[in-house]
C-alpha cells in the first residue's frame, strides 16, 4: 500500500480536468461528480465507461478523488494533490479516521464521536489524531455549541459559523461589547433618520425646579398646561422627550436645551431595514474593517431583533424607527446607562405596590405567618411617600 | 379560581356596607345559591339579622335571588360582577369627570354608592341640599373646559352655568345626556335574576310560545330554537334599555318654571352650545325625565371608555401627547357606536369580523377633539396652528421650518399667508388634512392604532379593538415582567413570545446572550410561573440529561396569573387601610368626637394636626393604589369582553 504505481496520463489529466470543474463551481473542492458528470469531462481521457472504471479507481487508489454516496449513486469529488500525497503516506486505521473528519467537513466532528463511529481503539484513534494533526492535515477548532468537546476539522478549512457561533464570538466567547457598541451605533443610524428635533432654548432660572411633566409642544407648553394640567399623571412623564444637554458647562450655561422629537408625516418614507443598517455598519469606520467585511446581514438582523425585544426599535413597514424617546450615547460617553434606565422603569399599579414584588406573597394570607398587617414592606412603603 | 376574587370582595363589602354584609356575602360566596334559611344556618347569624344584611346587599346589586314561583322558596346567590365594580367607583366617576363635568361626575358618584336610584329621589336629593354643591361648582370652568370629552354641549352648559347652584333643568340634562352616552341606564325589573335563571324563563318562553310540542333536537330546530332565544333576548334588552321617545315623563314638558328655561335656551346659544350640532341643549331642557324612571351606572360602558383611555395613553406612549389626543377623539366616536365591549348577541358572521367593527369620519373626530391642541406642532411639515389664524405668523413660522432643512410635503401648498376673515372654511380643511395625517401616523404604527376602510382615500377609519386589546395585554405584562425582573428577563420573555417555543441554546443565540445567564433567568422566570418548559426526552429513559426543554411564554396563563395576583394584591392594599387607621386611632378617635367635629383647627394640638394629616394621605395611597390596580385588572379581564370568570 505504501508505494504506488505513479498516476497515469490519462488519469492526470482526467484528475486536472475534474479539479478545474471543481473549482470553477460554486462550491468548491466540495463539489460532488457522479457518473455521468464524469463521463461528460472525460469524453477526451476515455472513450466509454470500461476505459473510464479502471482510470477512476486509479484515482481513488492515490487518494486524489474520495467516494461517497449521494441518494444511493455513487459519486466522488476531488482533493487537493498535497493532501493526496499526504493521505497515501497514511495507515489504515489514520485514513479511516480521516476520511470521517472529511465527512463532517465546516462542522467537525467530535473526538468522542469519532472514535464512536469508526469502532476501533480510542488509544489507536488519539495517536492517529495526534499524527494527523502533526502532519497538518486535520485541526482541532472550538466548537461554541459545546465548548468542553474537542472537535477536529480538515486543516483548510474555516470553521462554519455554527462552529464558532458567527460575529459575535471571539475565540468562543460572547463577544457582549462589540454587541453593545453595535446596538448604539444602529440606534444612532435609525434615530437620525427616523425622527424631527426641535430644540429650544429656556433660560434656566435658578429657583426652578428641572421643568415639570410633559408638554408635547414647548410653544405651547405654558398655555396649554395649565389648561390640561389634570391629565398629566405618572405615565405622561414618560413619553417625555426632553433631554438635557451633558455638558460641563451646564452649571453655567444659563440656558437649556430641550430636544423635542417631531414625527416625521406618514408614509413618507422609508425607513432603514435590516439591509440598509448593514450597509451603513460595513462601510462607517466606527468598526474594525475585518469584522466589519464578516458581519452578514443575518447577524445584524439578530442584533435588531434584540433591540426591538428590548423596545428601542420599532418596526414601520419594512423598515425600523427608534421608539419615541431613546436616545443613543454620545461616543465617549461613560456615564452609566444601567443607572439612569433603573430609575425610568414605572410597572405598574401592581409593581408598585410591595405586593407585586413581595418575595413571600404566595404565603401572605389572612391569619398566616404574613399579612397585611405583619408586612414589613408596606411599613417602608408608606414611609417612603410620606 | 375564586379564592382570590372572593377575598377581594368580602374586604371590599366590609368597607363599604360593614361587617354584617361582608360575613353573609362570605358565607354566600363559600356555599353557592342558598335560601334565607340555610344561609342563616351556615353564617350562624340569627335570621333576622340575615334578612337586613341581604337588603343591604340587594340594594347595592351584590346579590341575587331568584324565585322560580309564587310560593316557592327564593334562592339568594352572589353577583360576583357587581361585588367586584365596588373598587371601580372611584376610576368611574373620574372618567365621567373628565368627559362630562364635575356635576355629572358627583352624580354618577351618588348614584354608584346608592347602587340605583329613582330619578325622583335623586332630584329630590339635588334640590333639598343645593348649599352642599356650591364649593365644588365654583372652579369647574377654570379646571375642565378643555378636557378631551368636554366639546359635546352638555357639558359645555353644565359647567358654563357652574358658577351657580345646578337647576332642574340642568339636573335632567346632565342625567340625559349621561343616559344618552350610556353611563347610566335603565334598570328593568329583571336585573336581579340570576343569568342562568334568566336564561331558564327565556328558553321556557320561547317553548311555550312557538315549541308547542316541546321538541327542540335536531339540528334544524336547534338553529330555530337558538335563534328564537336571541330574538326574544334581544327584545327584552330593548324593553328594559333607555329610550328618549319611551322615557321622557308623562307629564312631559314642565310649565311651571317655563319663563326660566326661555332665558336659559338664550344663555346656552350665546354660549355657543348649539354649534356643535348634535344635542339642542334647548329642546332637552325643556323635556323633563320621568321621577319613576331607575337608573344605574352600566359597568361596561364605563369600561369601554377606560379602555379608550389606556389606549390613548398607549399611543401617548409611542407617538406623543398630539397623535394620542387625536386618537382619544377617535375612539370617543367610536365609542357611541359599539354597543357594548363584547356583545354576545351580536349576529355571529366571524369571517367579515371586519365590517362589524365601527367607524368614524375625520369631522366626526374633528368635532370631538380639542380645539386648544395645536395639531400641527408634532408632526414634520405640518403647519401649525398658529399659521392658520394670522398670515404673517405663518410666514414666520415657515421660514423657521426653512431654517431646518425640512422636506415640507403638504405645508407648500397649503400655507400661503392668507387674509384674516375668511379662514373659516380653510381653517377647516386645513384641521381635517392634519387628523388625518395624525390618524396616518397612527395606522402607520406597527401596532396599528387604527385603519382606513377599505380604499386609500376614503375618509373612514375604523379600530381593531380585538387586536389591539391583545397589544394592550402584552404591554401590560410587560411592563410587570420589566418592573419585576428587570431588562433582559422581558427580553426573553418578548423573545419566546414571538419564536415560540424554543430550546435554551437557541434561546442564547437569539437574545445574543450567554447560555449561563439565560439559564439563570429561564430558571427564575419558570419557578415564578411566568415561563413554562416542555420536555421532550431523547430516548424511552426519561432521563434528565437525555431530555430537551423547550421554553415557552403562555401569555393567556400569565395574564391569568396577574389577574389572580393583582386581587391579592388589591384584597392587601385594603386590608393594609384598618392595620394604618389602628395606628392613628387615637387621634382619629379625638377628631371625630363631637365636640372636635368641625372645629379641628382650634381643638386639636399641632402634633396631632400633622399625624391626622399623615394618617389621609396614607389612606390616600393605599386607596389611588386600588384604583390603579382596579385599572389593571380592567384591562387584564374586561376590555376584551369575552372574560367569562364572573359570571355567576
Amino acid at each position: 500500500m505504501a508505494t504506488l504505481t505513479k498516476l497515469s496520463g490519462p488519469g492526470d489529466a482526467l484528475y486536472t480536468e475534474l479539479c478545474k470543474a471543481a473549482q470553477n463551481s460554486i462550491e468548491g473542492l466540495r463539489k460532488v461528480f457522479f457518473q455521468s458528470d464524469i463521463e461528460q469531462l472525460a469524453t477526451d481521457t476515455a472513450r466509454d465507461k470500461k476505459e473510464l472504471l479502471p482510470l477512476v479507481q486509479e484515482l481513488v487508489n492515490h487518494s486524489l478523488l474520495r467516494l461517497s454516496k449521494l441518494d444511493r449513486a455513487l459519486c466522488w469529488s476531488t482533493r487537493p494533490r498535497d493532501a493526496a500525497t499526504a493521505i497515501s503516506r497514511l495507515n489504515a486505521d489514520e485514513k479511516l479516521v480521516y476520511s470521517y473528519v472529511e465527512d463532517a467537513h465546516q462542522k467537525g466532528i467530535w473526538l468522542r464521536e469519532l472514535k464512536k463511529r469508526t469502532n476501533i481503539n480510542p488509544n489507536a484513534v488519539t495517536k492517529a489524531m495526534n499524527k494527523l494533526e502533526n502532519a497538518h492535515l486535520i485541526k482541532s477548532v472550538k466548537n461554541i455549541r459545546a465548548p468542553a468537546q474537542k472537535t477536529y476539522m480538515l486543516y483548510h478549512l474555516v470553521p462554519s459559523d455554527d462552529v464558532t457561533g458567527g460575529s459575535f464570538f471571539d475565540a468562543g466567547d460572547l463577544d457582549e461589547s462589540l454587541i453593545d457598541e453595535l446596538s448604539n451605533l444602529i440606534i444612532f443610524h435609525v434615530r437620525m433618520q427616523s425622527w424631527a428635533d426641535t430644540k429650544t432654548k429656556r433660560i434656566k432660572r435658578e429657583t426652578t425646579p428641572p421643568p415639570l411633566t410633559a408638554a408635547d409642544d414647548p410653544d405651547t407648553a405654558g398655555g396649554k398646561k395649565r389648561k390640561r394640567g389634570p391629565t398629566t399623571d405618572i405615565e405622561d412623564s414618560a413619553a417625555t422627550t426632553r433631554k438635557y444637554r451633558l455638558s460641563a458647562y451646564d452649571t453655567d450655561d444659563p440656558t437649556i436645551e430641550i430636544i423635542t422629537q417631531l414625527a416625521l408625516p406618514a408614509y413618507s418614507r422609508a425607513y432603514p431595514s435590516a439591509e440598509a443598517i448593514h450597509s451603513f455598519i460595513t462601510t462607517t469606520d466606527a468598526i474594525r474593517a475585518s469584522k466589519a467585511a464578516q458581519l452578514t446581514v443575518a447577524e445584524i438582523q439578530n442584533v435588531v431583533d434584540v433591540l426591538v425585544w428590548d423596545d428601542k426599535l420599532e418596526k414601520i413597514g419594512d423598515g425600523y424607527r427608534t421608539v419615541r424617546g431613546i436616545k443613543f450615547r454620545p461616543p465617549g460617553f461613560l456615564g452609566d446607562e444601567e443607572a439612569e434606565d433603573g430609575d425610568k422603569v414605572e410597572g405598574n399599579g401592581l409593581t408598585q405596590v410591595p405586593c407585586g414584588r413581595c418575595p413571600v406573597f404566595e404565603l401572605c394570607g389572612e391569619g398566616g405567618p404574613v399579612n397585611a398587617g405583619s408586612c414589613v414592606y408596606w411599613g417602608r412603603w408608606l414611609k417612603e411617600g410620606a | 379560581m375564586a379564592q382570590n376574587l372572593a377575598e377581594l370582595c368580602i374586604v371590599l363589602i366590609e368597607n363599604s356596607l360593614g361587617e354584617l354584609s361582608a360575613q353573609i356575602f362570605a358565607t354566600l360566596a363559600e356555599h353557592g345559591r342558598l335560601t334565607v334559611h340555610t344561609l342563616a344556618e351556615h353564617a350562624k347569624i340569627p335570621l333576622r339579622r340575615v334578612r337586613t344584611g341581604l337588603t343591604n346587599l340587594m340594594e347595592e346589586q351584590l346579590v341575587l335571588h331568584f324565585a322560580a314561583e309564587e310560593g316557592a322558596p327564593t334562592f339568594y346567590s352572589v353577583n360576583w360582577r357587581n361585588a367586584y365594580n365596588l373598587a371601580r367607583h372611584t376610576n368611574i366617576a373620574e372618567l365621567v369627570n373628565d368627559r362630562h363635568g364635575e356635576h355629572a361626575a358627583d352624580m354618577v358618584g351618588n348614584i354608584l354608592q346608592l347602587g340605583h336610584a329613582r330619578v325622583g329621589d335623586l332630584a329630590d336629593a339635588y334640590d333639598l341640599q343645593p348649599a352642599s354643591k356650591r364649593d365644588s361648582g365654583i372652579d369647574t370652568t377654570a379646571d375642565h373646559m378643555t378636557e378631551e370629552g368636554l366639546v359635546n354641549g352638555i357639558a359645555k352648559t353644565s359647567s358654563a352655568k357652574a358658577s351657580h347652584d345646578m337647576s332642574t333643568s340642568e339636573f335632567h340634562s346632565t342625567l340625559r345626556a349621561l343616559l344618552r352616552s350610556g353611563v347610566l341606564v335603565k334598570v328593568g325589573t329583571r336585573a336581579y335574576m340570576p343569568p342562568s335563571d334568566l336564561q331558564e324563563q327565556i328558553e321556557e318562553a320561547v317553548i311555550i310560545d312557538q315549541f308547542p310540542d316541546r321538541k327542540v333536537t335536531g339540528p334544524k330546530k336547534q338553529s330555530e330554537f337558538k335563534l328564537a332565544i336571541n330574538v326574544l333576548k334581544r327584545k327584552w334588552r330593548e324593553d328594559d334599555a333607555y329610550s328618549d321617545l319611551h322615557d321622557v315623563g308623562s307629564r312631559g314638558a314642565i310649565k311651571r318654571p317655563g319663563d326660566h328655561f326661555k332665558t336659559e335656551n338664550k344663555r346656552i346659544k350665546v354660549n355657543g352650545g348649539h354649534a356643535n350640532g348634535v344635542l339642542h341643549d334647548g329642546e332637552q331642557s325643556t323635556t323633563k325625565l320621568s321621577d319613576d324612571l331607575v337608573v344605574r351606572v352600566d359597568f361596561s360602558r364605563c369600561t369601554m371608555a377606560m379602555r379608550s383611555r389606556r389606549l390613548e395613553q398607549h399611543a401617548k406612549r409611542y407617538l406623543g401627547g398630539v397623535t394620542a389626543a387625536v386618537y382619544g377623539a377617535l375612539l370617543q366616536t367610536l365609542e357611541g357606536k359599539v354597543r357594548a365591549v363584547h356583545d354576545d348577541l351580536a349576529p355571529d358572521n366571524s369571517d367579515d369580523e371586519e365590517s362589524t367593527l365601527p367607524c368614524s369620519t375625520i369631522s366626526e373626530v374633528a368635532e370631538i377633539l380639542d380645539p386648544t391642541i395645536d395639531l400641527g406642532a408634532s408632526i414634520k411639515g405640518l403647519p401649525g396652528d398658529k399659521t392658520l389664524t394670522n398670515g404673517t405668523n405663518g410666514k414666520k413660522r415657515h421660514d423657521e421650518f426653512g431654517d431646518f432643512g425640512i422636506k415640507r410635503e403638504l405645508s407648500d401648498s397649503e400655507d400661503e399667508p392668507t387674509t384674516n376673515g375668511y379662514t373659516g372654511y380653510r381653517d377647516r380643511a386645513k384641521r381635517l388634512s392634519a387628523i388625518e395625517a395624525h390618524l396616518a401616523l397612527l395606522e402607520e404604527h406597527a401596532r396599528h392604532f387604527c385603519k382606513r376602510t377599505r380604499a386609500h382615500g376614503s375618509n373612514e377609519w375604523r379600530v381593531d379593538f380585538p387586536a389591539l386589546n391583545a397589544t394592550l395585554i402584552e404591554a401590560e405584562l410587560d411592563a410587570t415582567i420589566l418592573a419585576r425582573y428587570g431588562k433582559l428577563a422581558l427580553r426573553v420573555v418578548r423573545l419566546l413570545r414571538e419564536r415560540g417555543k424554543l430550546e435554551e441554546k437557541q434561546v442564547a443565540s437569539c437574545a445574543m446572550m450567554r447560555i449561563k445567564d439565560v439559564r439563570a433567568i429561564l430558571t427564575e422566570l419558570q419557578f415564578h410561573g411566568i415561563l413554562e418548559a416542555q420536555e421532550l426526552p431523547k430516548d424511552n429513559a426519561r432521563q434528565p440529561s437525555r431530555t430537551l426543554y423547550l421554553w415557552f411564554f403562555d401569555t393567556f396563563r400569565v395574564q391569568h396569573l396577574f389577574l389572580q395576583q393583582t386581587y391579592k394584591g388589591m384584597a392587601r392594599t385594603m386590608q393594609r387601610i384598618p392595620v394604618e387607621r389602628e395606628r392613628y386611632r387615637t387621634v382619629i378617635e379625638k377628631a371625630e368626637r363631637t365636640d372636635v367635629k368641625g372645629r379641628e383647627q382650634e381643638k386639636l394640638e399641632q402634633p396631632e394636626k400633622q399625624a391626622l394629616r399623615e394618617w389621609r394621605e396614607a389612606e390616600e395611597r393605599l386607596l389611588a393604589q386600588v384604583d390603579r390596580m382596579d385599572q389593571m385588572v380592567a384591562l387584564l379581564r374586561d376590555f376584551s369582553g369575552k372574560d367569562t370568570s364572573l359570571t355567576t
